[in-house]
This record gives structure tokens, C-alpha cells and sequence, in this order.
């Protein structure tokens, strides 16, 4: 850190965010280095230090000696108004370097509300922030994560995208370029087409030509080599008991959002349900050890000192092997003071013997997700969660003496009608009614049941990624209807921003041409706009109109089933006709089984794995 | 000697140790500098929590639902203050030879914190009475002159100043709570040195940072305005009533 910035950092609020010295923090020497990479995470840095991905890719570049991986985290409105009057550029936490001093810069893309910092941590950067205008002396700027299987919206700034899992990519760029730059024989063009022909899962936007249709779709795209792939297919992990796991972490001195030991227990999902992005994107579902992952979270716990050990993955209680593990981690973790929390759970494997082996599960507050009010509708989205389940889950934890529920639903479905919506109501209140039945309550305790209610975002690579998304003026009317229907007063409702979601969903269905708007957007100062302090829809309206692209038609259109769509660029290992047929039994109101109980031939078994939930694996 | 990985899981590498019939306290003498001056009290405490954690020091931990270490720190440090006497004093429950303590606990820390000193104390925070704190300023308009103005300006009665506190703001006169102060221009580089001991007593402490506020307030100098000037302060030492140095 440059002495200078040390009044600025004695003005602005939260310093620690920008001073960095953290212990377990990876300090290399530049002359041992051939290529500096820059990880960014397009968010405060109490949510960048909480993210499991950065862990393990900054771990997994720093393995090779020649490779020097540092951290950046987005500043504060505060600090940017700093940097902007001073002429400070953004700079890595470990040296203190300017952004222009990297080899790359990966960003991970996490959601779509993100893109703004993107472009703006480029701009503080003094980096240009198309493609196009940076030439060979420019570092290289990729961008990976959930966000990247749509990556079209921000295709312009990057020069490549990672599809899939990053920990085998990300070194294998590293290398490529350290040998092109070591023959002598590194130019940006030549680095980003033999990256797209040699490395499975990149995607070079600028080796793809796209033309549309006259009614605005797109018509194809166009590799403008031979030599590259027609679709980019995902890489994934094949053993997750053999891929790199970090043995040491960066420890944060403020506080952050998940500051404890994160043990990744598998990768995907068995469920499928036909809203959930991850769901899909991350199959086939790859499973740990439990042997594996106590040894892990034995490394983590002595490495870091966290008091507390969440087993992070989607639907965790689906993991085959989960009492098993919480047995061996309760061998040691107990007498060690260290606590288990479990970030999600489901009703239908929420039971008494699981509620005393995790702490998080002590506290006096449980959530569930629903995510719809009537069975009709749960079909529909193919949530398997029936009502009995959940007055049975939430009967465990009344007569365990607890008094608080919180339930996520989502408004704005497809085939969504009044009747669902007072379901919802209808549910709170039936969760209330059991508090007070439950003949083992805490009767000092009145019941609180919090109902959060989302709007429901089409996401690429779902089986709802073509169903329009309900205008504003039915998601905010919808929003009142809901609310004039929760009259039991134990019940408290809140709802997202349907503005937000709008324009979430704008990005997510996105096609190359909202690049325009976002470089606008970016000119004119957006930031932040996961954040409601920072959002103004408006604005955003008018940044869209005025790239000459209408809302509507990304958000709010039904996209027809055989329209070329923007991501189609994208092999994310399920099949397309999987999806429509996902698609077909969501109106025919069909529930699909989920992988365990049937394998329903998505497609993704074609991409391998061991301890997977496929039956037919590739080998 | 012990060494950490003798550690499989805590309880079974502390028996080792002889147990002790009540919880003894060690006190750590450590500095908190650089990036570190930015870490605020909260802050510090979770992380030590941690080092404590990982350390593998048997540390005593109360009993019940939510064990937890016993942490006492010393006077309290402002974020963006230095420091090279902060003092913390633990509780173990198994008997450790103090080097031992100070190299285990230095393993996990950092060249901007880390431990100097760790001892069995004879003394009560309660009996510090002073600190003394070195500022050093960096600032276009210092000269010779200004140092002499410095001086006089925090040696003559009264310099009212705001003063925050948990019962709301007040106005008070400094002068009285600064001990002694001396102030000089380094030619070479251009900047003021400075050393002041300040009231450092639970109902009389004075923040280190209010000088500076003083000479924002009165000059200009130094705000976030012209980040090419800055200020530096370090506490240096901890003083008991008699001026003598607290340990
Ligand atoms: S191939 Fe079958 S088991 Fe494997 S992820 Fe797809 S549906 Fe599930």
C-alpha cells in the first residue's frame, strides 16, 4: 500500500476493506514470476472474501511458482469518489500494483447485477474497456462463473470467457501464456485463438460472428475459424476427492459475510427444479468422501481457527453420505468448540436427529423454501415439497422450543394465478396454526413466520429459460394482491424489488447488443447495483432505450422454442431437448423425478464423474 | 519442545501439558502497525479469537453453551492509530513455559502484529496513566516556524476541542491532559516529529488523533483534500502515574 493513500484511507469508512496484510495472504517475488493475475471480485470486499470459488482458484493459481495470483475487490462509493478526485488507480491487495501491471484479470461474474462494477473496476483500472481497443500490451481480461454460460451481454469487454469449472482452465491459460510469451511468439489475436482451439471451455467472443434476424433474434453465430469450436462445451471436476482444495485461506480481519471454514461437500444438484439456474448448470452432481472431507475440514480448522463449519452445497441434505460425515466431524469438532451450520436445508430431510447434530439449526430461527403456495404450482416448478412435509419439519423444530420460521417463495411464475398467490398466504398461516397446536411449544414465545417472496427471473439453461418474465405492472400488482391476502398478524411478508428483477432479467436473456448499454450505463457512473442504495431503474431504462434495445424483449417475450438463442454459443452438457421437455411437463403440471430416485437422461452423464448421481457416466 | 503438528486435535495435545488447579493469566506485549492501524477493536478481538484458535495454546475457555476465551486488551487504540506497546492479557488453563506461548503465537502472526513480549504480569491496566504517542506530519506548509507554532498550540490554555464519548459529545479544554509535548522539524525529510504524552486514565483518556483534529481544524492541513499530506501516529509507550514505564 502506497503511504500516500493514507489520509484517504483515514477518511473513508470501513479501511480495513483496502489496507489487505492479511495472514494467509500469498506474498511472491516478482522476479520468479512470468505471469500476474488479478483476481476481481465485482463487490465489496466482505463479499468477495466470502466466496468459496475465489478460495479455491487463488489458491489453485498460486500452486505454480511462476504464477502470482492477487485479490481485488470493488471499492466503496466512498473510497471510488477518492480515487476518481486523486487520480488513484485500482490496485491488487497483495502489491499494491496497478491493474495495468497484470498479465490477466479474471472476474468472476456471480450475478448479473455485478456488470456495472465490472466495467467500472476496469475503468478506475485505467483499462479500456472493450476488447477491441486494447492492444497487446494490455493485460488479457476473463471472466468465468455462473453469469459467464450467458456471457453475451458483457461479451464485448472480455477477450475470453472460462465455461464451467475454473480449476484446471485457469492454469492452463496461465501456461499457454507463459510459453507463447517465452518462444517469443505472444501477440493478444494469436494467445486468444489457440487458447480456443487447445483449451476445452474457453469461449473467445471475438472468434464468433453473430447476425440477427430481422424481428431482432438471433439468426447464428459464426466461429470465424475453422479450427474452434462450434459450441464451447463446460469443463467440470471430474473426482472432486482429487481436484485442488485450498489447505490454507486468506483470513480477513473485518468482518464478512461468510466468515467461517466453507467445506465443499459436492458439486450440483439431484433436485431440478425448473426455476434454479445452478441446478442445472453445475450437473451431473459429484460427490466427496466423507473420509476426504473430514481430513479437509480437520487442514481448514487448524489452518484458520474458524469456530464454525458450514457444509456448503445446494441441498445439502441430499448428500448420500451426510450422517456419515456429520459423525466424523462431531468426533472432533465438538470437544475442539467448533460448531456445523448447514446453509440450506429441505423440509422433506429436516428431522430431530439432524436438528441436534448443527448449530445453525440451534438457533431460534429456521428457513425453508417453498417457493410456491399451491401443490398445482409446485408441480409446475417441479419443487417436490408437499405441504405435509412442511408442517411436519416446522413441528420438529416448535417442539424444539423454536418460535421463528422464515419461507422463500417466488411471485410471477409461469402459469401463476391468484389462487397460488394466496396459497402462500394460506401456507403462512397454516404454519402459525401449527405453533399454536404444537402441545410442546415454548408457550412464553408468540410464533413469527416470515414470508420472503422473490420475483421469478427466466435464466438460460433452465427449462423456464424461454417463458416470458410478467410485466412490472403484474409482478408490483401481484406483490399488493399477496400482501391484502396476508392478514394473520404473526405473519410478516416482504418482497424483492420487482425493478430489480426486471432488469436482472433483461441481462440474464441478454443477447451482445446490451453490451452498448452497459458501456453506457458505465460512462454515467452505475455501480453497485446489486445494492438498493445504488439502483435506479430509470436510469437503466433509459440506458437500454438509448442503445437503441427495448426491456420487453428480453425480459418480458416468450422466446419460441426453436429460436437460435443468445447462450446457444454454450454446451452446458444438458441437452436442449431435455430442457423443452422439462419444459412441456412444467404445463402439463408433471413432476420429474429427481436423479436419484430416476435418471431422466439430461445429457450431462456425457461429461463424466466419479461418485455421480448418473447411472451412465461417461467414463 | 512442542511443536504445532503435535497437535491431532487440542484436547488430546494439551494433556501433555500439566494442568493447572486455576486458570493462569499471561499477558502478551504486542504491535499493531502498518496495514494493521486499520483494523478496528471489534475486528481485533474476532481475530485473536482465531489466532488463539489456531494456535493450538491452551487457553482457558468458559464453560457452558457458548465456551469463549477471556480477552482483556489495554487502552483503547483508534483505527489509524499505531502502536508498539498493546497489551492483552490471557487465561490458561495448562501450564506453558512463556516462550513457548510467544513463538506459537508469533507463528501465526504477521510482520505488522505480532508479539514482543510475553510475561506473567504484576500489574493492572488500571494503573496506566499515560501514553506517549510520535507523530510524524507530512505537509507542504511545515517548516521550523511551524513546529514552534505546534508547540505553543498545544501548551497554551485552553484549546477546546470536541470530545466524543459514549454519554454524547462535549467541548473540552486539552491542554490539561497533555503531560508533555515537544515538537521538531526534520530538515531531511521535510516533515514535523512529534511526542506528546497524553492522559491515558479511563475517564481522562485523551484520543491521539484529537491533536491532529486540532491541526486540521486550525490549518487546513492534512485532510483527504490533498492526499499528498499525510500524518502518521505511533503509541510508544504505556506510563504509569509516576512516569515509569507500565509492564
Ligand atoms: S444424466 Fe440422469 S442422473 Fe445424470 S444428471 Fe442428468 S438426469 Fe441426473
Amino acid at each position: 500500500m502506497n503511504k500516500n493513500i493514507s489520509t484517504i484511507l483515514k477518511s473513508v469508512s470501513k479501511p480495513g476493506r483496502y489496507s489487505g496484510g492479511e495472514y494467509g495472504q500469498i506474498i511472491k517475488d516478482k522476479k520468479d514470476i512470468k505471469a500476474r493475475f488479478a483476481f476481481c471480485f465485482p463487490d465489496t470486499y466482505e463479499i468477495g472474501m466470502s466466496n468459496l470459488g475465489v478460495r479455491i482458484l487463488y489458491g489453485v493459481l498460486n500452486e505454480a511458482d511462476d504464477v502470482w495470483c492477487e485479490r481485488v475487490y470493488t471499492p466503496w462509493i466512498d473510497m471510488q469518489e477518492q480515487m476518481r478526485k486523486h487520480n488513484i488507480p485500482l490496485t491488487a491487495c497483495e502489491s499494491g500494483d496497478e491493474l495495468t501491471a497484470f498479465d490477466m484479470i479474471g472476474f468472476t461474474l456471480q450475478y448479473e447485477m455485478s456488470y456495472t462494477n465490472v466495467l467500472n473496476m476496469l475503468d478506475l483500472a485505467g483499462i479500456p474497456l472493450r476488447s477491441e481497443e486494447r492492444d497487446d500490451s494490455m493485460p488479457i481480461i476473463i471472466g468465468g462463473g455462473p453469469c459467464a454460460y450467458n456471457p453475451e451481454p458483457v461479451a464485448d469487454f472480455f477477450d475470453l470467457f472460462n465455461i464451467g469449472e475454473g480449476e484446471e482452465m485457469l492454469p492452463e491459460l496461465c501456461r499457454l501464456y507463459i510459453r507463447m510469451k517465452d518462444e517469443g511468439r505472444y501477440t493478444k489475436a494469436e494467445y486468444l485463438h489457440e487458447a480456443a482451439r487447445s483449451i476445452e471451455g474457453i469461449y473467445v467472443p471475438s472468434l464468433y460472428e453473430v447476425s440477427y434476424n430481422e424481428d431482432g433474434t438471433v439468426k447464428e453465430y459464426k466461429p470465424k475459424y475453422d479450427d474452434i469450436p462450434k459450441t464451447v462445451r463446460k469443463r467440470i471436476m471430474k473426482d472432486m476427492d482429487k481436484s485442488y482444495f485450498p489447505k490454507k485461506v486468506v483470513m480477513p480481519y473485518i468482518e464478512t459475510v461468510h466468515d467461517r471454514v466453507m467445506l465443499e461437500v459436492f458439486r450440483g444438484c439431484i433436485r431440478g427444479c425448473r426455476f434454479c439456474q445452478a441446478g442445472i448448470i453445475y450437473r451431473p452432481v459429484r460427490e466427496k468422501s466423507p473420509e476426504t472431507l473430514n481430513e479437509q475440514a480437520k487442514c481448514l480448522f487448524e489452518s484458520t481457527g474458524y469456530d464454525e463449519i458450514s457444509l456448503t452445497s445446494l441441498s445439502i441434505s441430499d448428500y448420500t453420505e451426510l450422517e456419515a460425515l456429520t459423525d466424523m466431524l462431531l468426533e472432533w469438532t465438538d470437544e475442539n468448540m467448533v460448531s456445523l451450520s448447514l446453509p440450506s436445508l429441505r423440509v422433506d430431510s429436516f428431522t430431530k436427529e439432524l436438528m441436534e447434530k448443527i448449530a445453525s439449526v440451534r438457533s431460534s430461527s429456521l428457513t425453508f423454501a417453498p417457493e410456491a403456495g399451491t401443490q398445482r404450482l409446485r408441480d409446475v416448478i417441479n419443487k417436490n415439497v408437499r405441504e405435509e412435509d412442511l408442517l411436519r419439519a416446522v413441528n420438529v423444530a416448535f417442539e424444539a422450543g423454536k418460535n421463528k420460521v422464515k419461507l422463500y417463495f417466488m411471485q410471477g411464475l409461469p402459469t401463476e394465478t391468484n389462487e397460488d398467490l394466496e396459497g402462500i398466504a394460506k401456507l403462512a398461516s397454516s404454519v402459525v396454526d401449527a405453533y399454536y397446536k404444537c402441545p410442546t411449544r415454548n408457550k412464553a414465545r408468540q410464533p413469527q413466520v416470515t414470508i420472503s417472496v422473490s420475483c421469478f427471473i427466466p435464466k438460460p439453461f433452465t427449462p423456464f429459460q424461454w417463458v416470458a418474465q410478467d410485466s412490472l405492472e403484474t409482478l408490483v400488482e401481484k406483490q399488493e394482491y399477496l400482501g391484502s391476502k396476508v392478514t394473520d398478524r404473526k405473519v410478516v411478508y416482504t418482497h424483492h424489488d420487482a425493478k430489480v428483477s426486471r432488469i436482472e432479467a433483461v441481462l440474464a436473456r441478454g443477447d451482445r447488443r446490451l453490451s452498448k448499454a452497459l458501456e453506457i450505463a458505465c460512462r454515467e457512473g452505475f455501480m453497485f447495483d446489486a445494492w438498493d442504495e445504488c439502483f435506479d431503474y430509470d436510469k437503466w431504462i433509459s440506458v437500454i432505450e438509448r442503445s437503441g434495445l427495448d426491456a420487453a424483449f428480453y425480459a418480458n417475450r416468450e422466446f419460441a422454442l426453436d429460436e437460435v438463442l443468445p447462450w446457444d454459443i454454450i454446451d452446458c452438457g444438458v441437452t436442449k431437448e431435455f430442457l423443452i421437455r422439462e419444459y412441456k411437463n412444467a404445463h402439463n403440471e408433471k413432476t420429474t423425478p429427481n436423479c436419484r430416485e430416476k435418471c431422466s437422461g439430461c445429457g450431462a452423464n456425457r461429461l463424466g464423474g466419479e461418485r455421480s448421481c448418473c447411472p451412465k457416466a461417461a467414463k | 519442545m512442542l511443536s504445532k503438528s503435535s497437535k491431532i486435535t487440542r484436547p488430546e495435545y494439551l494433556k501433555m501439558l500439566p494442568e493447572l488447579a486455576s486458570p493462569m493469566t499471561v499477558r502478551i506485549k504486542f504491535v499493531k502497525k502498518g496495514k494493521l492501524q486499520y483494523i478496528s477493536h471489534l475486528d481485533l478481538q474476532r481475530t485473536f479469537n482465531r489466532i488463539l484458535m489456531r494456535s493450538g495454546l491452551p487457553v482457558w475457555y468458559t464453560k457452558g453453551f457458548n465456551p469463549h476465551a477471556k480477552l482483556v486488551f489495554s487502552t483503547p487504540l483508534s483505527v489509524g492509530t499505531q502502536s508498539e506497546c498493546e497489551f492483552l492479557d490471557l487465561r490458561f488453563d495448562r501450564e506453558m513455559p512463556c516462550e513457548d506461548i510467544k513463538r506459537m503465537l508469533n507463528a501465526e502472526l504477521t510482520d505488522e502484529m505480532y508479539a514482543l513480549d510475553v510475561y506473567i504480569p504484576s500489574t493492572k491496566f488500571s494503573e496506566i496513566a499515560f501514553c506517549e504517542y510520535e507523530y510524524e506530519i507530512f505537509a507542504d506548509s511545515v517548516s521550523e516556524e511551524f513546529a514552534g507554532e505546534l508547540e505553543k498550540l498545544f501548551t497554551t490554555s485552553p484549546l477546546t476541542l470536541v470530545k466524543k464519548s459514549k454519554s454524547g459529545e462535549r467541548e473540552i479544554d486539552v491542554v490539561p491532559l497533555i503531560k508533555s509535548v515537544s515538537v521538531g522539524y526534520n530538515k531531511e525529510s521535510g516533515s514535523i516529529r512529534m511526542n506528546a504524552v497524553l492522559c491515558a486514565e479511563t475517564e481522562n483518556f485523551l484520543n491521539p488523533e484529537m491533536l491532529v483534529t486540532a491541526i486540521k481544524t486550525k490549518y487546513g492541513i492534512l485532510t483527504a483534500e490533498n492526499p499528498a499530506e499525510w500524518y502518521s501516529i505511533t503509541r510508544k509507550k504505556s506510563l504509569k502515574s509516576d512516569m515509569t514505564e507500565f509492564r
